[in-house]
């Protein structure tokens, strides 16, 4: 016990000797959230958008004035031609063109049901369709508004319609904000991102000025040594997580609706396997510079398997196979329903038992292997 | 002086092979990050986890929730559970959104033609929740015009999707990769190169030496310039062959712009080595001044017109966030020249800036 004592005093030592530590874990923090959780984003906003008039007439100003007043476009001018069209949406000057054909107004009148053209720049997909599902909603409201206010033959002619309307509720997210979602989500990367980097970084450093083997030649055994190693990094990655809540909170005002300390709880258990995939990183790199690398591409693959911004649910069943074994994707959907929906550990403990066992798992293999490598 | 360089070109290209591990890594990243993108990334949702709650039991509010079911987005996991228990339902994730019809739903209906249902929908997720949201409508849309077949819409919609119809995020990730990898690529392996040198104290003996600075640089950089282009060219070959990306702009012009870019993250690769005096510190500055700012405030994923005004300010001074166009222009859309010019003009000059402050920040240094 006082051998890893000693340890743990030594590394508190080195890591408070090294002043960028301070702002890694104490200012970073900050920046990181505020900045990425302001990047990263699924709502559409501002999307620049063109309109197109063949008609001119009263009803396809007040059809394109609707558009150009919906609030996630930003109107950026009227084309006069399918050529002006179509070289805007080249130029990416607009993403969209609603495009009203000629004699709409009549042909309204007449029954004939024209159609209203969207021409869509469907390079970013996404985006693309939830526009176009702005622009339906907008232009659906307003048939609802023009049959309404002028009874126009095709309206007349129908006799009383019966209709269904849906009252939709948002729970927990009332706005649908982007940043409610991924602001929690990116307080458990930045924890994971923390305790592996420095965990692998510290032991081939190490390794590399030769003070490891020196510490080897002492009577401390090699579970003693990665005890005393883990301990700190454990302790950093709680307070950084303290830190990460409050800047939450104080940059974005998100708080957390459930128990603190079950988050600390789950929080403690997650490290267990950042630490272990730390120590496993040190085991196989040489130098910081690989173990700098490989911790980086440890982290994209599970930052993009793990359900941070992109649902797991619509991956080919093979990737989806892959993310059971990534500790993240647990955390996320633990640390989402605390701060989100406060729900409690009744409806937790799967994956907290899931990520137990990654985490005991690889702990106990790194240990293992880290312990061989030395002999 | 051209014999000089190529001694110097084949020392470097004798390194990278030495280093045979990170060779494998710099050629087999790209391709694995080109498989996951092109794979796991679809931001719709289908077989969405739903209950219901039928309070109405008439054949009316049964057919709205059959029609719900026997669409591809909705799969009904939970039936007529208490109202009361929709927040554990939620917390448990056993489904996303409850419809609920309520009892006077089909007499409604019947009387006077107006009745409502309520949605409830789980919004941590709020990608998720707008999806749910306009599926729903769909279906309900569709069950409106089933109950009025004689009452025809005043006009209809018709979206015309253009340059990429089925709106597959293959297409758009695939080009986008190759702006992240040449960027990621180019700048830390120039500048780690680089840092090596003064490291291991070999630049000195090389400044020493009848080798002008100028021929230093451009012997260390013209192989990582070939390593950034191959990895180009890979992610293209591979998406245009296995994730039948079009290529429909021409090829001539894209190559040409990939040299512009490489350019770019060459001097910044430099830059980094006159400030870096480590390795790790030469790693370190090279990823949070490109990956980063690449990934997330290029336009790569998240679209930069949703960011907030600080970012998009960000992002006009990021060299991918131009590229990004001009590579995504020519490949999916067809852009020529001069439909680019303007994105294409500001990446030369940032090219012009970059070598010119770099070479400056070099000599002194070396002075």
């Amino acid at each position: 016990m006082r051998r890893i004592f000693y340890i743990v005093q030594k590394e508190f030592r080195q890591i408070r000797r090294v002043r960028a530590n301070f702002a890694i874990i104490f200012v970073a923090p900050f920046f990181q959230l505020l900045i990425m959780g302001s990047a990263i984003t699924t709502e559409v906003k501002n999307v620049p958008i063109a309109t197109l008039d063949f008609d001119h007439s009263v009803a396809s100003r007040e059809i394109l004035e609707a558009v150009r007043s919906t609030t996630s476009f930003t109107y950026v001018g009227a084309v006069s031609s399918e050529r002006e069209a179509a070289a805007v949406l080249d130029r990416g000057r607009a993403k969209l063109v609603v495009a009203i054909p000629p004699h709409f107004e009549q042909q309204m009148k007449d029954g004939e049901a024209p159609r209203v053209q969207v021409l869509v720049d469907g390079v970013d997909g996404n985006s693309a369709g939830i526009a176009l599902g702005y622009i339906q909603a907008t232009l659906a409201r307003e048939q609802v508004r023009m049959a309404r206010f002028a009874p126009l033959a095709a309206a007349r002619a129908a006799p009383r319609a019966s209709t269904i309307t849906v009252i939709p509720r948002m729970w927990y997210n009332p706005d649908l904000m982007s940043k409610l979602n991924i602001v929690p989500g990116l307080v458990a990367v930045l924890l994971m991102m923390l305790t592996m980097l420095l965990t692998a970084m510290n032991i081939v450093r190490e390794k590399e000025i030769g003070t490891l083997e020196q510490l080897m030649v002492t009577p401390i055994g090699s579970i003693q040594l990665i005890i005393g190693k883990i301990i700190p990094f454990f302790v950093l990655g709680l307070m950084q997580l303290t830190v990460g809540i409050v800047a939450a909170g104080l940059v974005f005002g998100i708080w957390m609706k459930g128990s603190i300390f079950l988050l600390y709880a789950m929080a403690a258990i997650f490290c267990l396997s950042t630490l272990g995939f730390g120590i496993f990183v040190s085991t196989i790199a040489r130098t910081q510079q690989q173990a700098m690398f490989m911790s980086w591409f440890f982290m994209i693959f599970s930052l993009l398997l793990a359900g941070f911004f992109i649902p797991i649910e619509n991956m080919p069943q093979a990737i989806q196979d892959i993310t059971y074994i990534n500790p993240l994707r647990y955390f996320i959907v633990i640390i989402r329903e605390i701060y989100l929906k406060g729900t409690g550990f009744r409806f937790l403990w799967k994956e907290a038992l899931a990520m137990g066992a990654i985490g005991v798992l690889a702990l106990t293999s790194a240990s293992l292997r880290f312990r061989k490598r030395l002999k | 002086m051209n014999r000089i360089l190529f001694s110097i070109v084949r020392k470097e290209f004798t390194h990278i092979f030495r280093d045979i591990q990170s060779l494998y890594l710099v050629l087999g990243m790209p391709l694995l990050m080109l498989f996951l993108y092109g794979y796991a990334i679809t931001l719709d949702m289908r077989q969405i986890d739903t209950a219901v709650i039928d309070e109405s039991h008439t054949p009316e509010s049964r057919e709205l929730i059959s029609h719900l079911s026997s669409t591809d987005f909705f799969r009904i996991t939970a039936r007529d559970v208490p109202l009361s228990d929709i927040g554990d339902l939620f917390k448990e994730r056993a489904a996303r959104c409850v419809l609920i019809i309520p009892p006077s739903f089909a007499r409604d209906l019947a009387a006077t033609g107006d009745a409502q249902v309520s949605l409830i929908v789980d919004a941590s997720d709020p990608n998720a929740a707008n999806f749910i949201r306009n599926y729903v409508g769909q279906v309900v849309a569709n069950e409106n015009q089933a109950l009025n077949p004689e009452r025809s819409a005043l006009f209809t919609v018709s979206p015309r999707i253009f340059y990429n119809p089925d709106m597959r995020s293959a297409n758009f990730f695939v080009p986008g990769l190759i702006a992240l990898i040449l960027i990621l690529i180019t700048s830390l392996l120039t500048s780690i190169a680089i840092v090596r040198e003064k490291e291991t104290g070999t630049m000195e003996q090389i400044l020493v030496s009848p080798i002008r600075p100028a021929q230093i640089i451009v012997g260390k950089v013209l192989p990582y310039t070939l390593i950034g282009f191959i990895d180009g060219v890979m992610i293209l070959v591979v998406g245009s062959l296995w994730f039948k990306v079009p290529i429909a702009g021409s090829l001539a012009l894209a190559l040409g712009m990939m040299l512009v870019y490489v350019i770019t993250g060459i001097s910044l690769g430099i830059l980094i080595s006159t400030i870096a005096k480590t390795q790790a510190v030469a790693m370190l500055v090279a990823v949070t001044l490109t990956v980063l700012p690449s990934t997330t405030m290029s336009g790569f994923i998240f679209p930069i017109s949703s960011m907030p005004v600080f970012l998009r300010w960000i992002s006009d001074i990021i060299p991918a966030t131009y590229f990004l166009e001009i590579i995504r222009g020519i490949v999916l859309k067809g852009n020529t020249l001069a439909d680019l010019y303007r994105q294409a003009l500001i990446l030369l000059g940032m090219d012009i800036l970059l070598i010119a402050v770099s070479v400056r920040a070099f000599r002194v240094r070396l002075g």
